[in-house]
């Protein structure tokens, strides 16, 4: 609903470290309920923006809002809604596993404990070892199962799946399934794009500091090519002047090209010979990833020449 | 807009491997390998060395320098001749031998130099030896052609390299200050075998022990017995060979006058020799664990729980406290057991003990209580380190980012760190009233004894120069964290120098009123200093005021 507070919310929010730009404008709202992965290469400014809106680092300029709490100067309220897991998580190597989980429950305002075994087992963790006993995989199951057992409206995660192996990857995914049928929102920066498409329903992308894209997968599809294969029998189609289509192969019956756009006209000047067979194709996530991740290298390519 | 199609041309545009092939790597020689690896070792301990020998060899210099000025006159020099009488000072300082020459003065203050030059190489060797396993930074060198013999030995030449730029640093600055040469170079030598013998020994434990805490305590556990012996053979009854125990009192016979210097090299030199020995037969253990004891599956499943951050401050400050009290409560305890003794020894030199009181500003020395007083003016210094430690473990949980676990909770900042600071000053005050207590039961048990209430009074009387540790390094951690530890720890060390030395070194009172343990009273043999107190337990808390709001205010940085 438009009127509805948005559970996250971004405004103008810039934030500088020194002459480096970090973050510059990002506007971006998370509705109640929905899913968003975060997505960019290495020092795109995705775990700034998670601290940022965690009130961990102060913004340059602009707010960060949790619930319409301000998350600089009301971190305790905005922080009574949300369940953080880091990318990596640095235990107290002197408490177990239990009682680095019984202190973030009691300090979150309280736990399930039933979950948390839940989670134990499906996790496949023994909480009864020292914090520098745990390898960095078992580590990260700590940080997951503490922020799933409080069940939070909110949970923000930074590349919350790192170190599990795929298993425990699988049963993560599982987990958010899970929450989202719960009713509760996910703010997600991860690497793994299986994992964003999986879950994920809708996608924001951050280049060097700023949000070049924002929508559901659907919409970041169609602002992509589309492979299209096709064969034909007899003279080849004439394609000379259909607009959006490019890297063009037409020989020995096989055609291969990229269309972006409506294909409208492709396919009605593909009408004009005899195609016994066609098949379009839209771009992955890790395609459309990787173009917004090219158009990054060429641009600072261009910035250094 | 760009399209997928591009991505495609570029993983078309990979370069192929046309021709033949680069050759692969060889592994490089073990020499060269061993050589960088020394390399990497010496630039990790570079600004530290750099830190300690110019502060150790710059203050033994001053010593020497300023000698001829400060006890030009018969008086004065009658009165450091005296000081050999007073076993008080023996034992902190080590042997006297005729401090009325420049040699002997400077030999005297090294024996509690040697003291920090041993924490130094212990801190140092701790740092190569399981610092960098600790923080994971070992496995890409394990992994290299390099094994853990290799790696030892790289750390010890590079600890080496530091000790004999010290000895040097030594050699030529007291040489230039005005001491005989031989001394100024055997001092040199003394010292840093003494050092390097310290070092090694963390090397060693380094390879039993299976964590840095239980590596450093083992050695730190050692100096302190070696001090609490130099402390009983200072003793009026203790027979002479008791000095010859423990490398602390060997490197009492440097004088020239006890011709013993051949025994002092040759101790240094064994003790190093086997320790040597013993570390590089000791290198066989795996990563992450000692040969008494792995550090892998540490499993505590009836561990009690910890519900509050309250509990965890309690829980974190606890290892160090009692570790900390351990060490004041022993040295405040001997000092005790030993005032009689003391006291009745320096009773027998009014003149002298009255001279060199009032060429010290101190008061009491023949009397258990003026021990009392003398063994908690160190004690302060313990207790101002232990704080200073705190504020530089509380800027580690924000370095290591642990502190995040709990900030994206409903946990606000400044709770936080008030919970923090106010279990660090709680057990800095229940440390200091140990020791008080301690005191008094030991003084009670040689029969000369204090009452309860001075021993309480001797330790309230230390509690505001630790608390004051504890704002300023509050301070720092909240205008600038990454400062926190060599800023707050220099304070500290730099503040008590000052006082124990900066008189020597003819500094104007002004600047030696700087130092807040000038301003102790000799609580119980004098009245405690109140407006002294006062002042440093204001400004304590402005300090901690501004660091808590500094904290409240900036981003949080990583290490």
């Amino acid at each position: 609903m438009p009127s509805e507070t948005p559970v996250v919310r971004f405004e103008d929010t810039s934030k500088h470290f020194g002459e480096v730009i970090a973050l510059d404008r990002l506007n971006l709202e998370v509705a109640s309920g929905e899913i968003v992965g975060l997505l960019g290469p290495n020092g795109a400014g995705k775990t700034t923006t998670l601290r940022t809106l965690l009130g961990l680092i102060k913004p340059t300029s602009g707010r960060a809002e949790i619930f319409g709490i301000d998350a600089w100067r009301e971190p305790v309220a905005a922080h009574g809604k949300l369940a953080y897991i880091p990318g990596e998580f640095h235990v107290w190597p002197q408490l177990t596993g239990a009682q680095i989980l019984d202190l973030l429950g009691a300090v979150s305002g309280g736990y399930d404990p039933a979950l948390r075994d839940e989670l134990v087992q499906r996790f496949n963790f023994d909480p009864s070892k020292k914090g520098r006993s745990y390898s960095k995989g078992n580590r990260q199951k700590i940080a997951v199962i503490a922020a799933l057992m409080t069940r939070t409206p909110l949970l923000v995660m930074d590349e919350p799946s790192s170190g599990l192996d795929p298993l425990m990857e699988a049963t993560f995914q599982d987990c958010l399934r899970e929450a989202k049928a719960r009713g509760q929102t996910i703010l997600l920066s991860s690497h793994i794009l299986s994992e964003v498409e999986a879950v994920c329903d809708r996608v924001a992308v951050l280049r060097q500091g700023v949000l070049v894209e924002y929508g559901t997968l659907a919409e970041l599809r169609h602002l992509h090519a589309h492979t299209v294969e096709a064969t034909y029998e007899g003279d080849p189609p004439d394609l000379a002047g259909v607009p959006g289509i490019e890297d063009v192969y037409v020989r020995d019956g096989v055609i291969r090209l990229q269309v972006t756009g409506s294909t409208d006209p492709l396919l009605k000047a593909l009408a004009t010979a005899h195609v016994p067979s066609i098949q379009m194709r839209e771009p992955s996530l890790e395609e459309l990833f990787h173009a917004y991740y090219d158009e990054s290298a060429d641009a600072s390519a261009g910035a250094a020449g | 807009m760009a399209t997928v199609t591009r991505r495609q041309r570029a993983r078309a545009a990979v370069p192929a491997n046309v021709g033949s092939p680069p050759a692969l790597v060889e592994v490089r020689s073990p020499a060269a390998v061993w050589w960088r690896t020394y390399r990497h070792h010496l630039r990790l301990l570079r600004n530290g060395a750099i830190a300690w020998i110019v502060g150790l060899a710059g203050i033994g210099w001053g010593v020497a320098a300023t000698f001829e000025m400060r006890h030009g006159s018969p008086e004065e020099l009658a009165v450091l001749r005296d000081m050999v009488g007073i076993p008080a000072f023996e034992a902190l300082m080590g042997r006297y031998v005729r401090p009325d020459t420049v040699e002997g003065l400077v030999l005297s203050r090294w024996g509690w130099f040697a003291i920090l030059a041993a924490v130094w190489g212990m801190l140092a060797a701790a740092k190569l030896f399981r610092g960098a396993e600790e923080s994971g930074h070992l496995e890409p060198l394990r992994a290299g052609a390099i094994g853990p013999r290799g790696l030892l030995t790289s750390g010890l030449a590079a600890l080496y390299t530091t000790h004999v730029i010290f000895a040097l640093a030594i050699g030529v600055g007291h040489t230039v200050g005005g001491m005989d040469p031989m001394t100024s170079w055997a001092t040199g030598a003394a010292m840093a075998l003494l050092t390097a013998a310290f070092a090694t020994g963390v090397g060693l434990t380094s390879q039993l022990a299976s964590t840095r805490r239980r590596a450093v305590g083992v050695v730190g556990a050692a100096l302190g017995v070696t001090l609490v012996v130099r402390v009983v053979a200072a003793a009026s009854a203790t027979p002479e060979w008791m000095w010859w125990t423990t490398p602390f009192g060997w490197i009492g016979y440097l004088h020239e006058v006890d011709q013993a210097r051949g025994y002092v090299f040759l101790g240094l030199g064994l003790l190093l020799a086997t320790l040597i020995v013993l570390a590089l037969g000791t290198t066989r253990r795996d990563l992450h664990a000692g040969l008494l004891g792995g550090g892998e599956d540490v499993s505590d499943p009836d561990a009690r729980p910890v519900r509050s951050q309250l509990a965890l401050a309690v829980r974190l400050t606890a290892g160090p406290a009692r570790t900390w009290g351990l060490i004041v409560g022993a040295m405040v305890l001997i000092f005790g057991l030993l005032a009689r003794d003391f006291a009745d020894a320096a009773a027998d030199l009014p003149t002298t003990v009255a001279m060199v009181e009032a060429s010290l500003g101190w008061s009491g020395l023949d009397t258990a209580a003026g021990i009392v007083a003398w063994s908690f003016l160190f004690a302060v210094l313990l207790l101002a380190v232990f704080a200073a430690g705190q504020t530089v473990a509380i800027r580690e949980e924000e370095a290591t980012w642990r502190i995040e676990h709990l900030l994206v909770r409903p946990v606000s900042r400044v709770r936080w760190l008030v919970t923090r600071i106010v279990v660090a000053a709680v057990a800095v005050v229940v440390i200091a009233l140990v020791a008080g207590v301690l005191a008094w039961i030991a003084t009670t048990l040689v029969g000369t004894p204090i009452t309860l209430m001075e021993g309480l009074r001797a330790a309230i009387n230390i509690v505001p120069v630790a608390l004051l540790a504890l704002g300023i390094g509050i301070a720092v951690f909240g205008l600038a964290p990454r400062l926190t530890a060599p800023l707050t720890y220099g304070l500290v060390i730099g503040a008590f120098l000052l006082d124990f030395v900066g008189g020597l070194l003819e500094l104007p009172e002004p600047v030696l009123d700087l130092s807040p343990f000038r301003h102790l009273a000799a609580v119980p043999a004098a009245g405690m200093n109140v407006r002294a107190a006062l002042v440093m337990l204001a400004v304590a808390a402005g300090a901690l005021v501004i660091g808590t709001i500094g904290f409240r205010r900036r981003d949080l940085q990583e290490a």
